[in-house]
């Protein structure tokens, strides 16, 4: 078998995130000869997922580097198991996630799938219910509507209100069309916009800011940013189905779609290494051309013509960092997953919003907070049990918030009341661009996959061959073998 | 085939050190062919996909290959998911092959669903001249394991059949195990989209 060092690769790709895999299965069976290696000894960089287990040896990696990227200020908490209660099952019985990500129906990211075949690896679920807290109500968790059946018979709205919803919905899903109304405020606060244009309650302003899953409060969401991701998230609803508008892949979300991108680049030729870096690299010319000679952390020399590696982003004055708390309750919490729309699909993801200033007093809490409730059928935990992913923006007391926010969850149910059984608090800073951060998949990832494909495919010849991740299919049907009964 | 999407559908894969002859065994059983010249790893297929039957009844194989991910041992947790059995090739020919099966006996069960099948392979049968790993080792292995066993020329075609038989055999008799591996109702089918957000409708 060849060694690494006897091939010219065509590409040498660092990091098995999310958007360095896609470009690895596009490259690869576009023909390219690609090298993935990873630092890492598992796959999907910061949209990895863990056994607890490998959550230890995470945390411990974190814990004894200050200037870890991009993660931080990880710390574990788990109960004590004693009360007779069912604890913590075994490590293995844990998929816990670093990108609970939900993705739009309509997001690039499915059909590029689909067309590259990828997706028959998948299984994907539904993001159900959306839940939206208020701490002033009796019944503190409100379920959003979920089609213009569930406004119109959702008592808890006047008549008057509901006009004016109505009003505004039918102009977000047009608003392309309808630039005379909001691009004088395109960059205004949304509360202010919804109460002034479209005289909407501060209720129906926190419900309809929840669902552009914004960090920042409602009165600081740019108009321009938030009335695309209002509209994307009600025309998303019923593509895949009625009751739903975005989908999670099971066993990790973003974690699973990486590996499965990784093992459709082997697929395609591509070889792959893991616990191996880049060490060194220079620039050599052999036969007229410029490679890269690079050492790599295994001691093994390669040689490539290009190097893509991490994303280390640029030097932004302004990065933002999250919160993040991944959560295993001992309850499943059935009732936040029950549809009241006939004929969806049973949900394995719900999202619960904690508006700014909405949890109770004493806990000062400037920005959103939001919950996605993964339920055992996502495979991220045992039945009877249930994952909760809280995020909030990096504040000075952002971990007491995100405690609050789960113990008021946790209260506020028709369940059983779940107690907290694990819980592991980390700090996140935004890499190349706001999008790894993102709550919902941004196409823009996919986007910039596609630039540096493009960038690499016309390398050679100038001329684009081939369409971005447009795979013909690659297995295999064969003869039957109905003879098999033999011997039996 | 379009009909044969009904068949209840076993995922069975191949694991094994390089150069074991898991892309020769799969081919020669698929295809019926074998290329003594390809000692490279094989540029794969996602997937192959057979159908078989056994005591009457017709299932779907769909025979997942390494693509080269097991030479540097980094196949991942989402190639053994929902994997009905699994089948464990080395080389009677290369006592290091056959030595490495405990670990990737350990890699099996511990990322396969409780309950998988296992299957060991030997191959290379055709070079009995060359043999280092005798039978009755491979036959102690297997039994260690609680699995079946045999040895297989891909070459010759000899017993090229019988590990998929007989591991199918195995899963069937399992009906726990056939439902465990089966897509639950929830799962959407996101190559079928094609409906209308409620937003883009008629607005009465």
């Amino acid at each position: 078998m060849e060694s690494l060092s006897d091939t010219k690769w065509d590409v040498l790709i660092s990091g098995t995130g999310l958007q360095n895999s896609l470009l690895a299965l596009a490259l690869s069976r576009s023909g390219k000869k690609i090298l993935h290696v990873d630092e890492n000894v598992y796959y999907g960089g910061a949209e990895a997922a863990f056994s607890l287990q490998e959550v230890d040896e995470w945390l411990e990696k974190i814990q004894g580097d200050i200037s870890s990227k991009p993660f931080r200020n990880a710390s574990l908490w788990k109960a004590e198991a004693s009360d007779g209660t069912a604890g913590l099952s075994f490590s293995r019985a844990y998929t816990l996630t670093l990108s609970p990500q939900i993705i739009y129906s309509r997001s690039k990211l499915l059909s590029n799938l689909v067309s590259s075949k990828v997706y028959r690896q998948l299984e994907f679920q539904a993001v159900g219910n959306w839940w939206i807290y208020d701490g002033e109500t009796e019944a503190s968790l409100r379920r959003l509507p979920n089609g213009r059946e569930d406004i119109s018979q959702d008592k808890s709205i006047d008549n008057r209100a509901k006009r004016s919803l109505m009003k505004f919905l039918k102009f977000v899903v047009n608003y392309e069309n309808l630039t005379e109304t909001w691009e004088p405020h395109a960059d205004s606060g949304l509360a202010g916009f919804l109460s002034r244009k479209f005289q909407l309650s501060p209720s129906l302003q926190s419900v309809i800011s929840a669902l552009t899953l914004s960090f920042e409060p409602s009165d600081q969401i740019p108009v321009k940013w938030a009335l695309p991701r209002i509209a994307r998230h009600l025309t998303s609803i019923g593509v895949f189905g009625p009751g739903f508008g975005a989908v999670v892949p099971k066993w990790g979300g973003a974690a699973e779609i990486s590996q499965v991108a990784c093992r459709a680049g082997a697929v395609g030729g591509g070889v792959y290494v893991l616990g191996t870096g880049i060490k060194t690299s220079e620039t050599v010319t052999e036969d007229g051309e410029q490679l890269s000679k690079v050492e790599l952390s295994n001691g093994e020399n390669v040689k490539t013509r290009r190097i893509v590696g991490k994303n280390t982003g640029h030097d932004l004055a302004n990065l933002k960092s999250v919160s993040k708390i991944i959560a295993v309750v001992s309850s499943p919490l059935t009732s936040l997953f029950q549809s009241s729309i006939e004929g969806s699909p049973l949900a394995a993801v719900s999202v619960l919003v904690f508006p700014s200033k909405s949890l109770p007093e004493g806990t000062a809490q400037p920005n959103p907070v939001y919950i996605m409730v993964h339920s055992s059928e996502t495979g991220e935990c045992p039945s009877n049990q249930c994952v909760l992913y809280a995020t909030t923006l990096k504040s000075d007391n952002s971990k007491a918030v995100l405690e609050a926010a789960l113990s008021a969850l946790l209260k506020s149910t028709e369940d059983d009341e779940g107690k907290l059984l694990y819980s592991l608090y980390y700090e996140q800073e935004q890499q190349a661009s706001y999008a790894s951060l993102d709550l919902a998949f941004n196409d823009e990832i996919l986007q910039a996959v596609e630039d540096q494909w493009k960038t690499i495919m016309a390398d050679d010849n100038g001329t684009l061959e081939g369409s971005f991740m447009q795979f013909e299919d690659r297995e295999g049907m064969n003869n039957d073998d109905d003879d098999g009964d033999e011997g039996f | 085939m379009a009909s044969d999407e009904s068949l209840p559908t076993l995922k069975i894969l191949m694991i094994g050190p390089s150069g074991a002859g898991k892309s020769a065994l799969l081919i020669r059983y698929c295809d019926d062919q074998f290329d003594s010249e390809s000692s490279t790893a094989t540029i794969g297929v996602d997937f192959k996909m057979k159908k078989l039957s056994v005591h009457g009844k017709a299932y779907r194989l769909n025979l997942l290959d390494t693509a080269g991910q097991e030479r540097f041992r980094t196949l991942s947790n989402s190639y053994y998911r929902g994997a009905h059995g699994v089948i464990l090739v080395y080389d009677i020919s290369n006592r290091e092959s056959f030595q490495a099966m405990e670990r990737w006996f350990e890699e099996a069960e511990s990322n396969a669903m409780p309950g998988a099948k296992m299957y060991l392979v030997g191959s290379k049968l055709d070079k009995t001249n060359h043999r280092t790993v005798q039978y009755e080792e491979g036959q102690r292995l297997a039994e260690l394991h609680g699995c079946g066993f045999c040895e297989v020329s891909s070459k010759t075609r000899e017993n090229v059949r019988k590990p998929f038989v007989e591991i199918v055999d195995s899963i069937v008799r399992d009906p726990k195990l056939l439902s465990a591996g089966s897509r639950r109702s929830g799962t959407v089918n996101v190559g079928a989209g094609g409906g209308e957000g409620w937003g883009t409708g008629c607005a009465c």
